[in-house]
């Protein structure tokens, strides 16, 4: 086998490799639409994304999703105010203050917390938060938006600090150093230079952190206590969309309108999925020039 | 030595954890003149540099022993803050290292952190800094654009210029030109020239032509020792110590 031969059928092995990867990716999502599109002959798709009743059972059924699309950004916005902030601060705090051995110690911690499984999230929710909701606050049930927020913030915050951090870490210590011999404090070089510096990827890893919520299942389905309404207030129920589609497929008879209407749900958590990372990679090559300038 | 001396180094001892850098170094820097340091790579010229607006206080495990008096007063005296030192004493490193950020957003980064905040103080500030910069009128038109996008010569003398807008009264410069060809170099060079008016320069230099062209002063270090300190002329034409004239006939280093 001579060496040129060798180079061209690694090449090639790669190539192949990665089109079985993208192809079947290709073929789930092709899938995905071959079985929500059938719904739009029974419903519009005016009705479908802004049908307030969500009753697949009743007869006649209601495929309104506008309830599950309100639950998802819901818990989505609320896991996000509590995790950006902790998450972004968390990652200044271990790439900028934190001594070497404390950093350490941390990052396996969040290491650690990222590696939960988010079953065991949403039972620590459902057992240890939602009653303690439910008697601080005397609700009718713990299940609700709060409780679900705080466990998909859990689950959020690694992702944002990790990435955050990366990217805090990725700021030329040149940087630093002029900022500091001008006569910045510690606090001025980090709010000035570093975080504006780092700032596309802290935005990417916000916005995959909200990805992440969005899309986390479990939590939601054991957490935010599966109503399928409009929430009103912070303490009632929410059905997010992922929840819904975990609850409900398994009674789905296949094919049915139940069934469709299922996946032209995933369609539309898919749609937003990827307008999420879209605008994460738009973020980051925007400021991609930055870096030292060329000599 | 009846001259004004700004700073002066008094055996200076320098250690990075267990690693001995400088070795008792005395010597003294005077007013508006500019002094080169000179020595082979790794003999502690950027150490003694950084250690004269207290940079290496960033460094973990870097202790000093000695003093370094600036206007008379111990910069290491437990009382002094050391960013009130750096805002006296500027520096300009090897590799420019503009943030970032706009032109005009480079030039008054020190002076809104001193509290500069009306914008017609902070556009003059940025006229005058660019200015003596010799930068203004190449980029007067194009203060909004970001200063990544200049060549590295004014990327160079945008960095000169942001540490003048902090109005310093000394300019620490760390091998300014390593990093740019010979015309930015040159441009540079004159600049030192003209600054000096103003300002007392300290500058570290690999380039020995460079070190006789634009000092009055010249140090030579050898591992972490200064081995001769003097004028110029005398340390390039007549030197002292052996290892000095070695050393600048190129005999070694
Ligand atoms: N941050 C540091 N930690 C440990 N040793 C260092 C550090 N910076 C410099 N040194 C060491 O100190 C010595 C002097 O370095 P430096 O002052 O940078 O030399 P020069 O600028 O003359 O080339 C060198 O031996 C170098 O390896
Ligand atoms: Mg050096």
């Amino acid at each position: 086998m001579t060496r040129q031969f060798k180079e061209i059928l690694i090449k090639n092995l790669f190539a192949l490799l990665a089109f079985v990867a993208v192809l079947v990716l290709g073929l789930i999502v092709v899938f995905l639409f071959r079985e929500g599109l059938p719904l739009f002959r029974q419903i519009s798709p005016g009705r479908f994304l802004f049908g307030t009743a969500w009753y697949p059972t009743y007869d006649p059924p209601e495929y309104g999703i506008w309830p599950l699309i309100v639950g998802s950004f819901t818990v989505t916005f609320f896991s996000c105010l509590i995790a950006v902030p902790l998450g972004v601060l968390s990652a200044v705090y271990i790439s900028e203050i934190a001594p070497a051995r404390l950093k350490n110690v941390l990052k396996s911690v969040i290491e650690l917390l990222a590696g939960l499984p988010s079953v065991v999230l949403g039972f620590f929710g459902m057992v240890v938060i939602a009653p303690w909701l439910q008697e601080t606050f005397d609700l009718p049930t713990g299940l609700n938006i709060v409780n679900a927020s705080l466990m998909l913030a859990i689950m959020a915050i690694p992702t944002i600090t990790s990435i955050s951090e990366d990217a805090l870490y990725a700021v030329p210590r040149e940087f630093k150093e002029a900022s500091y011999a001008l006569g910045a404090t510690k606090f001025e070089t980090i709010a000035r230079v570093i975080i504006p510096t780092a700032l596309s990827g802290i935005s990417t890893a916000v916005i995959l952190g909200m990805a992440r919520a969005l899309g986390e299942t479990m939590v939601v389905l054991m957490a935010a206590g599966g109503a399928a309404a409009v929430p009103e207030s912070l303490f009632d129920s929410v059905r997010p969309m992922t929840a819904s589609i975990a609850a409900e497929m398994g009674e789905a008879p296949f094919r049915s309108d139940h069934y469709h209407a299922l996946f032209a749900t995933g369609m539309v958590l898919f749609g937003i999925t990827l307008a999420f990372n879209l605008i994460a990679d738009a973020i980051s090559n925007r400021f991609k020039e930055t870096g030292s300038g060329t000599l | 030595m009846e001259k004004d001396m700004i700073v002066r180094a008094e055996n200076v001892d320098f250690y990075y954890g267990s690693f001995q850098a400088l070795t008792d170094v005395t010597m003294a820097f005077e007013k508006n003149r500019v002094t080169a340091l000179i020595g082979p790579s790794g003999c502690g010229k950027s150490t003694l540099l950084r250690l004269l607006n207290r940079m290496n206080d960033l460094i973990d495990g870097a202790r000093v022993e000695g003093e370094i008096l600036f206007e008379g007063r111990n910069i290491y005296a437990p009382e002094v803050d050391p960013v009130e030192i750096r805002r006296r004493i500027g520096m300009v490193f090897q590799k420019p290292n503009p943030f970032p950020k706009s032109i005009f957003n480079n030039i008054t980064f020190a002076p809104r952190l001193s509290g500069v905040h009306r914008k017609s103080d902070l556009e003059a500030l940025v006229e005058e800094s660019l200015r003596q910069a010799v930068l203004w009128d190449e980029v007067k038109d194009i203060l909004d654009r970001s200063a990544m996008t200049l060549s590295g010569g004014q990327q160079q003398r945008l960095c000169i210029a942001r540490a003048l807008a902090m109005k310093p009264d000394i300019i620490l410069m760390d091998e300014p030109t390593s990093a740019l060809d010979p015309i930015s170099t040159a441009r540079i060079e004159e600049l030192i020239d003209k600054l000096k008016q103003r300002y007392t320069i300290i500058i570290v230099t690999h380039n020995m032509q460079q070190a006789a062209r634009v000092s009055e002063y010249t140090g030579f270090f050898y591992i972490g020792k200064l081995i001769e300190f003097g004028p110029t002329e005398k340390i390039f034409t007549n030197p002292s110590v052996k290892q000095t004239e070695d050393y600048i006939t190129g005999r070694f280093g």
